[in-house]
């Protein structure tokens, strides 16, 4: 898995380095703007980018903006951003032009290791990652939309597990229930919020943070 | 006023407002000669602006206009209705100037109040005056020399005890006079005054209203501004630092169980960026109350301030009474910032920091001597300093011609 790294912040932009190689991830460059990193992207053709959200000039949102050009730049890279604080809208606008390898994380999940890499190689797949505080900032902001009311507390929390990106096997394993169980509660899921039931996480995923944004 | 109940109360009202407005109508001659004096000032420095030197003058000048206006004010105020004061701060372009309603009706009240307030205010006062000196001729005229001792204002000489008793005799006219006239007189001229010095009904009350508006706006900019300044810092400082000491902490414990030796440099780091977030906090805590201002007051603090400066700086804080919090704390901005300049970009010998509470006003002084050219501009600390002392109402002034010294002058309001 070849991977660009742009942060800013000298410090982390090493650290975030060094914690990738010691996991075997092979670091090729890392920048430390939006040009830098759309220069990196074309010479080194990675899989994946990792990004954090606020660079300069303006520190606001430029990573996003960078991140969204680079795929456009070239389809089919999976992008990482990685924020320091959770902002819904940055997810979906990630997510404008798909999820297939999407990821978007808080900055201290890197601090989790092994989690942080699996959730970095689901991206590079083609998977999605979505932090579980943007999920929960989500729900808690659509907690009063009534068709969400009508899910169980079971069924809220695969959906949650859905969101963030995980896959009907790891589900089951965070509730400690069976596969077909977990099958059982997404198209209860589903058949409650009016989708129409689909094998693939990552459009799974769209659906479910499309449903919340539109309502 | 309520009726008097008896006769002997309403003898005892008359006489009290005789002699009200004989305080009143003195009182006025010396601001009516002061608006004399000040009216002809006014001509001289008019006058030098032509050969030029008078435009430094124009400004203290207007100062001083205002100054006799509202002692006239404060006299109104005295004796009825207070008179609220029209001013916002001085113009500064001549244009403005013009167009400045304040200074029109200043400049008319000044001649006006100079030449028949003065007037107005001196028959006024005869009356009292007259009344009393001619009761006593009597008593005087034979003390002075024969040429000096005349009754009506010296038109009639006193020569002879009779005379002196028929001049005593005219006495109670005057004193009718005074009575009568002088109250109604004093009233008048108050009340000419008063039309004359309050705020204009429409235009005045109106730029005092966009004035505060504009104040207002100011301190919610210079307060989103502030904040965003802190989150900014927060974001970039500590926040990145913790972040890392999550990272890093990651890291050592990824590495701690292959071998150990390798994770001591890692821990090592995760040490520096904890004790970085610390110092940060610590910057960003003091950019919002210096706890300096806190435990020794401004005058500790800015001599902290001037002791800290790279060009040798005297510091002078003449100030008995602490100001409220916002005000000290918008005063150590305005000097560390004004500092801070002069150390970067002045290339000054020295520095010096007067800073001053009179009355409600406190005043604060930076200057150097240095190679001026000083400007706010986007994103520069002056810029940062005209927009915290505006949140508070406050007027700020950078002179910094090219080629030196810079003053930067601040007043804040203190109340």
């Amino acid at each position: 898995m070849r991977v660009v790294i742009a942060e800013d912040d000298a410090l982390l932009r090493e650290g975030l380095a060094l914690v990738l190689r010691a996991e075997g991830v092979d670091v090729v460059a890392s920048a430390a703007d939006p040009d830098g990193l759309l220069a990196a992207v074309s010479a080194h053709r990675p899989d994946v980018a990792v990004v954090d959200v606020r660079m300069p000039p303006t520190h606001t949102d430029e990573g996003i903006r960078a991140a969204v050009a680079a795929r456009r730049a070239q389809p089919g890279l999976a992008v990482l951003v990685l924020s320091a604080y959770v902002e819904e809208s940055f997810a979906t606008d990630l997510l404008v032009d798909g999820s297939r390898g999407v990821g978007y994380l808080l900055k201290e999940r890197v601090g989790r290791v092994s989690e942080f890499v699996t959730a970095l190689r689901r991206v590079a797949e083609g998977g999605t990652a979505i932090d579980p505080e943007v999920v929960s900032q989500l729900f808690a902001r659509r907690r009063s939309a009534d068709r969400l009311a009508g899910l169980t507390p079971r069924e809220r929390e695969v959906l949650s597990a859905m969101a963030e990106g995980l896959g009907n096997t790891a589900i089951a394993a965070r509730f400690f229930i069976t596969d077909n169980s977990v099958h059982k509660h997404i198209r209860s899921i589903f058949a409650k919020l009016g989708l129409s039931p689909d094998g693939e996480s990552d459009r799974r995923v769209a659906a479910v943070l499309r449903y919340l944004d539109a309502t | 006023m309520s009726p008097p109940r008896s006769r002997s109360g309403a003898v005892a009202t008359v006489f009290r407002r005789a002699l009200t407005a004989a305080g009143r109508l003195f009182l006025g001659l010396v601001t009516g000669m002061l608006a004399l004096v000040t009216a002809a000032a006014t001509l001289a420095v008019t006058a030098s602006c032509l050969i030029g030197v008078g435009w430094f003058l124009v400004r203290p000048w207007l100062r001083v206009i205002r100054a006799v206006a509202d002692l006239e004010r404060r006299r109104l105020a005295r004796f009825g209705e207070p008179v609220p004061s029209p001013y916002g701060p001085l113009p500064t372009g001549i244009a403005e100037g013009f167009h400045d309603p304040s200074i029109r009706r200043d400049l008319v009240w000044l001649v006006s109040h100079g030449v028949a307030g003065s007037l107005v205010c001196l028959i006024g006062f005869q009356f009292p005056v007259n009344a009393v000196r001619e009761a006593t001729a009597p008593l005087w005229w034979t003390l002075l020399p024969p040429e000096e001792a005349g009754a009506l204002n010296g038109l009639v000489q006193i020569t002879s005890w009779r005379e002196a008793f028929i001049v005593a005799a005219t006495s109670p006219v005057w004193l009718a006079l005074w009575l009568v006239v002088s109250p109604r007189i004093a009233d008048f001229q108050a009340r000419w005054g008063r039309r004359m010095l309050r705020p204009h009904p429409g235009v005045d009350l109106s730029a005092r209203v966009s004035q505060l508006t504009a104040s207002r706006a100011a301190a919610l900019d210079a307060h989103a501004a502030e904040l965003r300044r802190i989150e900014r810092a927060l974001h970039d400082g500590a926040q990145n630092r913790l972040v890392a000491v999550a990272m890093l902490t990651g890291a050592a414990r990824q590495v701690v169980r292959r071998d150990p030796e390798q994770a001591d440099p890692i821990l090592e780091r995760v040490q520096d960026a904890a004790e970085q977030a610390l110092a940060e906090l610590r910057t960003v805590v003091r950019s919002i109350l210096p706890p300096v201002l806190e435990n020794r007051g401004l005058a500790g603090a800015l001599s902290a301030l001037g002791a800290d400066c790279a060009v040798p700086c005297t510091v002078t804080v003449d100030v008995t009474v602490r100001c409220a919090a916002g005000v000290e704390s918008t005063a150590y901005f305005v000097v560390a910032e004004a500092l801070t300049n002069v150390s970067r970009h002045s290339g000054a010998n020295e520095s010096a920091v007067t800073v001053r509470r009179t009355g409600d006003v406190l005043r604060i002084e930076v200057r150097d001597d240095g190679r001026g050219g000083a400007a706010a501009g986007d994103g520069s600390g002056l810029t940062g300093i005209v927009r915290r002392v505006e949140a508070h109402d406050g007027t700020a002034r950078i002179d910094s011609p090219v080629g030196g010294p810079t003053l930067v002058e601040v007043e804040l309001p203190c109340g």
